[in-house]
Parts: C-alpha cells; structure tokens; sequence
C-alpha cells in the first residue's frame, strides 16, 4: 500500500513538473509580452501544407467523422434545402412582379384601343346622324314648297 | 320592317356587345403561357389579349363589308340599278370605319406585343393599303362628278380582290396566323364564346350601320330629285 503510494506520488509530481516546464516555456513568453510596453505579436505557427495522401486520410478522417452524426448530414441538407427555397421563392416574387407589371401596362394599351374604337364609332354615328337630320328637314321645307306650289298654281288655274 | 331594321339590328348589337364585354373581362382567362422550364414565359399577351376579341370581330367585318361592296359594284356595273350602287357606296362607308378601328387598335395591341406601334410587315401593309383604296373611293364618290359611280365601283371591285391576299398573307410575316392553325382555333375555354358573341355583336352592329348610310344615301338622291323638281317648279332659283 505504501509502495503503491509513493509510486503515485512520484507519477503525480513527475507530471506536475513536466507540465511545470512546459508552462514556464510558454509563460515566459506571455510573461516577457505583458511586462514590457509593446506588445510583440506572436507568429503563429505555420500550418503543415498536407501532402495528397495526408489530404485523402484527413478527408476520410472528416467524412468517417461527418456520417458517424447524423444530426450533422441532416443539418448540412437543410441549410441547402432553404437556401435553394429562398432563392426559389425570390425567383417567384421576381417573376409575378414582371407579370405584374407587363399586365398593368398592358392594362392602359387595352383601354386606349377600347377607347379608341368606341370614339372612332360615336364619330362616325353622329356624323351620319346629323347629315341624315339635315337632310329629312330640307327634304321635308322642299315638299311643303312643292305642294303650295301646286297648290296655288292649281288655285290659278281653277280662277283663270 | 324597313322602318324596324336599325333600331332592332342596333339593339341586338348592344346587348351583345354589352354581354360579349361581360364575357371577355370576368369569364375569359388572361392569356399566359410556361415555358419548358415551368416557369411562367414572359411573353406571354396576359391582358393585351383582350383586345383581339373586337379587333378581329372589327378585321372580319371589314372583310364583309369590302365583300358587300365588291358584290354590289359588280352587280351595278352589270344592271346599271342604283339600289345596287346604294348599298356599295353604305358597305364601303362603313368599312372606312371598320378599317380605322382594325388599323388604331392592331396598332395599340403592337406597341405591348411587338414593342413598336407599327412595322410594315405584308399584312399590315395590305391592310393600310386596302383601307386606302376605300378612303379612294370615298372621294372619289365626293369630287370625281359625273362617272363618280362607275370608277368608284370598279374601285370597290379592286379593293375587294385584294381580301383574300391579305387574309393568307401568312408566313414571314409577325401577325398572329389566321385560317385553321391560328389564333381563332387556338382559342381556350371562356376564350371562344366571349370571341364569337363579339363577332356577331358586330356583324348586327355593321348591318344597323349599313342600313342607316343606305337609307341616308337614298335621302340624298330624294333630295337632288326634289330639288330638280322645285326648280322646274320655279320654287328654287
């Protein structure tokens, strides 16, 4: 038993050290940053370009990790599924809103050819109209005319 | 009867039209139609198409009355009957009208459907020239004195000749096709009883109109007779 637990001790501040030393390399570094006025920016690490095996295993890695959730696929397919329906919708929007336009312009094109016609019609009917009133009154002064013409020469005629 | 004919012809035109008005803007759909797509082909008429029920209804009228008035040139220049000149001279007046409306609103209908008020295309020029050669022959019944009757029925002959020219004039042209594979045919449901009222709407409306410059034409002839007798009465100087 007590072996066991110096063993553990020793294990246990084996690691305390261990862990001690390589955060002294890195607090020394924050240390030395936040002490001193300037800040010195830290490079970051440069990220290891993969080789193609090295991407085709990570791509393994990341699919074999994407299909072990399957919350994840799901949610992948519907975040495109909504994209795809927003712009669909919009497309819709934008579509109705042409026709919308074009059937209002073509709303003032039907009512002047409608006008058109009607005034075009009325023109001509009254125009006919009153050249046939003008001409059934001058018919009818000329008749009244002729007959007391006729009349009176008539009338002469009987006297003589 | 004679007395009758206007007013009643009249009338059954107005009610027509009134009904045909009815159909064409509550019963008959817009025109529209989907491309391969299914998405909605955007040159489509939509409500442009509502003037083709009376701008056609007008163009067959128009070829009635030129017909009406070829026939009875024929018929004049044959019997030499007056009655017959009568009803050409009312035939072609009416056509004058006719023509304008078809002209006007095919005009209006090209601005949307086109983009352009007006491209000699060959019907369209056909159709402006024969409503010129009945603007012809109006004048020609005004100013041209004696023989006015004659030329201008030789020209109503003339003018009737070229209907059937304008009416097949199909093929490179943009108007819409006539005949068996056109636009009439091709009318869907709602479409083709709104077209056809209009149609006879204006056909009595055209009879009403010929029938009122017929009895108006033979008023004028009344008069020129009475005035000739006045004047050999000594009641005119």
């Amino acid at each position: 038993m007590k072996k066991s637990l110096v063993t553990l001790l020793v294990v246990l501040s084996g690691s305390i050290v261990l862990a001690d030393g390589s955060g002294s390399g890195s607090g020394s570094a924050a240390g030395s940053g936040s002490g001193s006025a300037t800040v010195t920016p830290v490079a970051e690490p440069a990220v290891p370009t993969p080789t193609p095996a090295a991407a085709k295993d990570l791509r393994k890695t990341c699919t074999a990790a994407m299909n072990a959730d399957p919350t994840f696929a799901a949610a992948i397919v519907k975040t495109a599924d909504e994209t795809s329906a927003i712009k669909r919708d919009q497309d819709i929007i934008d579509a109705h809103q042409r026709a919308a336009a074009k059937v209002a312009e073509n709303e003032r094109h039907v009512i002047l050819a409608y006008a058109a016609m009607w005034i075009l019609s009325i023109i001509f009917v009254i125009v006919l109209w009153r050249k046939q009133g003008g001409l059934n009154a001058e018919i009818a002064t000329l008749r009244r005319d002729l007959e007391a013409a006729l009349a009176t020469e008539k009338s002469e005629k009987a006297k003589s | 009867m004679k007395r009758l004919a206007v007013p009643l012809t009249a009338a059954l035109a107005a009610i027509g039209m009134t009904v045909s008005l009815w159909l064409i803007f509550v019963n008959a759909p817009l025109q529209w139609g989907k491309n391969s797509n299914d998405t909605l082909n955007m040159s489509s008429l939509f409500f442009n198409q509502k003037i083709f029920y009376f701008h056609v209804a007008h163009a067959f009228m128009l070829f009635a009355s030129v017909f009406v008035a070829g026939t009875c040139s024929i018929a004049f220049l044959k019997t030499r009957n007056a009655r017959w000149d009568d009803i050409a001279c009312a035939a072609v007046n009416v056509a004058v009208l006719f023509g304008a409306v078809v002209l006007v609103t095919g005009s209006i209908w090209a601005k949307p459907a086109w983009g352009t008020w007006w491209n000699w295309e060959p019907r369209l020029t056909m159709s402006l020239l024969l409503w010129l050669i009945l603007v012809g022959y109006t004048l020609v019944r005004q100013f041209a004195g004696a023989s006015a009757d004659r030329v201008a029925a030789g020209m109503a002959i003339f003018g009737m000749v070229g209907v059937p020219f304008i009416y097949k004039m199909v093929g490179s042209d943009s108007h819409p096709a006539s005949g068996a594979n056109g636009v009439v045919a091709t009318l869907g449901p709602g479409m083709k009883g709104a077209f056809w009222l209009s149609v006879v709407s204006f056909m009595c409306w055209f009879i009403a109109l010929v029938v009122f410059r017929v009895q108006s034409i033979r008023a004028a002839r009344e008069l020129r007779e009475l005035r000739e007798a006045a004047l050999d009465a000594g009641v005119l100087e």
